[in-house]
């Protein structure tokens, strides 16, 4: 007991040391405790966000909060004491959850996870209770034991573009279930990201890097992009889209991807074959697979991107200071809350999970980690 | 049963103040004010009890958790307006604390706001004549039936969560508490006593804290930057409870940074607070005790006493000033003088009642009418944190695992359905979850236990020697319950119809087996005999001079069929005790007759 306490003190000690210097770093910074560790967190409203359990073997939770006062204040927000997460709603899940999406301006949410493809339809605060209830499956058409990757639209009637590989991706319509939309693409890779652009078109990421740009009302690729040229291993990619305007058919807009070594590309959504820009960034060490790898655009800052799913911090890059791939770009920030302020058992060290920024509080980030923690902090 | 209680959705701002009846008893669980109203609705609403007049009939005992004003703020208008004579319990720091706050919330509702209807000091101090301090984990016998414990619950100091029993059952209230450990304080703790129902507000139940860290990061920010552009911070407090807390955290922070800037501390409270903490000083965490006795906590090297002139004194300072809602005194002067000026900031750690200066502020009111018809114009910033240690949604899921209730009940003052919570509790320990709105009564059916003697004979024939009970395999055990008297025992039968003057009946059950043997009755018999000696190696197996086999007290005849002469008829004769021995014997004899005649 003596031994326990004294490794409390000095951790104590420790944490006191970081706080400390976080003063300086940072305008905001709040910690909160989740009971089970989320890999999504998926923003229902300007004040709200989901999270789910992804643990194997029991139930999981997902919980609507609504975020503390605190940081949805626009001005005087030093008279808000209130800096805690209010669950709003919540519901069970039989099985873990590893891709969660919200469909805008519904309370619906779409989810999916092992032991196979089909995706739950939840739908938030059924009767004016706190429960979120499972209101449906859609299956693919090819079923499958690989789990989902989900993009959702509410353009005319809430539609899901789902699937496990490439080739079987589907749109579908969420009330009736029926399919609206076969892509019909031929590719056996697996899919890594997908995202709406508009009501009409889509991106999406197969796991190998490869990217097509689907325009539903032509049906067909208009642009796409192939698998990048480094040396052969075994990379996993993922890719993150600049979100700035809601109508992006006026915009041009820029998606990033990520390997599982730390490569970063940045194009053109319109000009998918070119890449705008590039660099390498420091990772402690390649992942294995692109579990818990999130490349994401900054909403209320030009050229910010931040990574994570590598280690126990997120990183913050300006992407116009990089140059190529030979030299390592250096991050504008690095977040390490995760390692440090958590009272955890030694030598585990916390992964992050998840991230997602602030829809309009500029250098807000939301992260979650392996060890069950949530934070939400702004940089200076 | 939920009397009445109130909570406003996730703020410091609510009442609390629950009835439990309990084996024949009433209990009052905390009696608060609700600091959001002006008119009688800050008082709970006794007429529930009782439609006309005191309460001492009524009321078995009353209990205070805390001296926290939602939780004590109506004590003396129950005790003294309205009427109750009967015991009053808490513990003993919260006994000191709580005439104080008291007397300070008075002051404020009368001579400020011109209240009369309102209890005065006299009421304070002969309600705090009614009260009996305990100490933690000491059983207090109210009266031969009901009993109260309390167990430390962290929150501030002196906070505790109360276990009331009455015979097999028991009831744990909360009352606020904290699961992780502070600067000052420890974390709540329980053990396994497995009451019947944890009563708990379900405010816990559905937030999700920010750590205490940062919470603590965002307050030495504040101080920091504007100390650093020259500025003066007036910190608001109460004699005891935040002031300590924040003192220790800007002593550290300054010894860490090496900061240069006075840090003072209104004189009346350091004596106050050292008096306090040396008093209840097991009632702090273990670092400060560990360090009270090289060095007191409460003596700090970078903070001194105030005095009235520095506030004319240039260049940045801290002030720990009271009284803590800026409604009189020291920080209200001290105010005037700096709210002047964009450098300074006024941080005010907690929750202000209506009509003071310091809720007119942190609503955002930046001009003040002063005595004299004086305007004061408030350019210094404002900023309200909020320090107050709860425990949250895990909070409560550990608190709920430590004390192993059978059930669980959230008070809450929102009208909105909380059936995921219910069910999220629910499964997780598989107890039912109750969440009665304002003014509801709860039931709950309880299983107590019934204590029975049993007779020592009894345990030591029943029991298998050498292997202990299991509680996963019960074992049915055959005796006779006598309840005579105030007692229930257990003892065998045979003592019992001895007791009774009985005699016991004997029954004998007598069958007939057929069984293929063209042998000899004899020889059948003596094959049956052998079988069984060999089978039956415990047993007392022996030949009757009648030739009538005897296994144990059964009898076993063998005849011959008149039909058929290979046909024998064994006649099985036994008495009730026996059965399963008879159930064996017949399953050997039948399984030696199919082995002999394959």
């Amino acid at each position: 007991m003596e031994e326990e306490e004294e490794d409390r003190l000095s951790n104590d000690e420790l944490m006191d040391d970081w706080l400390i210097e976080s003063i300086k770093l940072y305008n905001n910074l709040h910690a909160f405790e989740l009971q089970d560790p989320t890999k999504v967190i998926e923003w229902t409203g300007e004040k709200s966000i989901c999270v789910a359990g992804f643990k194997s073997g029991g139930r999981s939770e997902i919980l609507e909060l609504t975020l503390p006062q605190k940081l949805c204040a626009k001005e005087d927000q030093g008279l808000c004491p209130e800096r805690d997460f209010k669950m709003e709603h919540g519901g069970f899940s039989e099985r873990p959850i590893y891709c969660l999406k919200h469909v805008q301006g519904t309370r619906l949410l779409v989810s999916s996870g092992p032991p196979d493809n089909s995706l739950q339809i939840w739908q938030i605060g059924v009767d004016d209770s706190d429960v979120i209830r499972l209101l449906n499956c859609i299956n693919n058409e090819e079923q499958n034991n690989h789990w989902s990757k989900i993009a959702t639209s509410a353009a005319g009637s809430p539609c899901v573009l789902h699937g496990t590989h490439v080739k079987n991706l589907q749109v579908t319509e969420i009330e009736s279930t029926k399919n609206v939309f076969l892509p019909g693409i031929a590719s056996v890779d697996l899919v890594s990201s997908l995202e709406f652009l508009s009501k009409d078109a889509f991106l999406l990421c197969s796991v190998r890097g490869q990217m097509w740009l689907m325009d539903m009302r032509q049906q067909k690729v208009v642009a796409a992009q192939d698998v990048c040229a480094l040396p052969a291993e075994d990379f996993y990619w993922c890719m993150g889209v600049e979100r700035r305007q809601p109508d992006l058919d006026a915009v041009p807009c820029r998606v990033a991807k990520l390997s599982s070594t730390g490569y970063i590309f940045v194009s053109d959504v319109r000009n998918l074959a070119k890449h705008m820009c590039q660099t390498k960034v420091s990772i402690p060490s390649p992942v294995a697979e692109n579990k818990f790898m999130n490349v994401s655009w900054a909403p209320a800052l030009d050229n910010n991107i931040a990574v994570s799913g590598f280690s126990g911090s997120i990183e913050i890059y300006n992407i116009t200071s990089w140059h190529s791939t030979d030299t390592e770009a250096c991050p504008m920030f690095v977040h390490k809350g995760h390692t440090v302020l958590e009272d955890r058992d030694k030598g585990e060290i916390p992964l992050v999970t998840a991230h997602t920024w602030h829809p309009w509080k500029p250098r807000t980030v939301l992260s979650a980690a392996t060890d069950g923690s949530l934070q939400v902090w702004e940089w200076r | 049963m939920p009397f009445s209680s109130s909570t406003g959705a996730g703020q410091d701002v609510g009442r609390s103040c629950i009835l439990v009846s309990i084996g024949g008893k009433n209990v009052m669980l905390d009696c608060g004010m609700h600091m959001g109203f002006n008119d009688d609705r800050r008082f709970p609403d006794f007429s529930y009890i009782t439609q006309n007049g005191r309460l001492t009939e009524f009321l078995d005992c009353v209990i205070v958790s805390h001296f926290h004003l939602d939780h004590c703020g109506a004590l003396p208008y129950m005790s003294e307006m309205v009427g109750y004579d009967g015991p009053i319990y808490m513990t003993h720091p919260t006994k000191a604390i709580c005439p104080i706050l008291l007397e300070d919330f008075r002051k404020i509702t009368v001579d400020k706001k011109g209240e009369t209807n309102f209890f005065t000091s006299q009421m304070i101090k002969d309600c705090m004549k009614k009260v009996t301090a305990v100490n933690l984990h000491q059983t207090v016998q109210v009266d031969d039936e009901l009993e109260i414990k309390a167990y430390y619950a962290g929150h501030v100091l002196g906070a505790a969560m109360f276990q009331i029993k009455v015979g097999a059952e028991s009831v744990v209230y909360t009352g606020d508490y904290n699961m992780t450990p502070d600067r000052h304080l420890g974390a709540a703790w329980i053990d396994k006593c497995r009451p019947d129902i944890v009563i708990s507000e379900s405010t816990y139940a559905t937030t999700i804290r920010d750590s205490k860290r940062c919470r603590e990061r965002d307050f030495l920010k504040k101080v920091h930057e504007t100390v650093e552009r020259g500025g003066k911070v007036l910190i608001p407090v109460f004699a005891l409870g935040r002031a300590q807390e924040l003192c220790i955290l800007l002593e550290t922070f300054w010894e860490r940074m090496n900061l240069k800037a006075p840090i003072y501390f209104s004189t009346g409270l350091t004596e106050k607070a050292n008096h306090y903490y040396k008093l209840f000083i097991t009632w702090t965490n273990q670092k400060i005790r560990k360090t009270f006795v090289q060095r007191n906590m409460f003596e700090f090297k970078h903070i001194k006493p105030f005095d009235r002139s520095y506030t004319d004194n240039p260049g940045p300072m801290v002030v720990f000033a009271t009284p803590g809602m800026l409604h009189a005194g020291q920080s209200l002067q001290i105010f005037k003088k700096w709210a002047g000026n964009d450098k300074n900031m006024v941080i005010l750690p907690g929750y202000c009642v209506q009509g003071t200066v310091g809720y007119k502020i942190l609503n955002g009111q930046r001009k003040l009418e002063m005595e004299g018809r004086n305007t004061l114009e408030v350019k210094m910033q404002v900023e309200y944190m909020s320090f107050s240690a709860h425990a949250d949604a895990k909070g409560i899921m550990q608190l709920i695992r430590m004390a192993e209730p059978r059930n669980v009940l959230l008070v809450h003052g929102e009208a909105k359905k909380m059936e995921f919570l219910k069910q999220k509790i629910e499964q997780e320990f598989s107890v039912n979850c109750y969440m009665p709105a304002n003014g509801e009564t709860t039931t709950i059916t309880t299983n107590p236990n019934i204590p029975v003697d049993i007779s020592l004979s009894l345990l030591k024939r029943e029991s298998v020697p050498g292997a202990l009970p299991d509680p996963k395999k019960p074992r049915i055990m055959h005796g006779t319950l006598i309840m005579k008297d105030n007692s229930l025992r257990l003892v065998s039968s045979e003592q019992a119809l001895k007791e009774l003057g009985l005699v016991e009946h004997h029954l004998r059950f007598t069958c007939r087996v057929h069984i293929q043997d063209p042998h000899s009755e004899q020889d059948t018999l003596n094959k049956i005999y052998s079988h069984l000696k060999t089978v039956l190696k415990d047993s007392s197996i022996q030949h009757l001079p009648d030739g009538t086999l005897m296994v144990e007290s059964i009898l076993i005849k063998v005849s011959t069929a008149s039909e058929d002469p290979s046909t024998k008829i064994l006649l099985v004769s036994w008495t009730y005790q026996v059965q399963d021995l008879r159930r064996i014997l017949l399953k050997c004899i039948i399984q030696s007759h199919l082995a002999e005649i394959s």
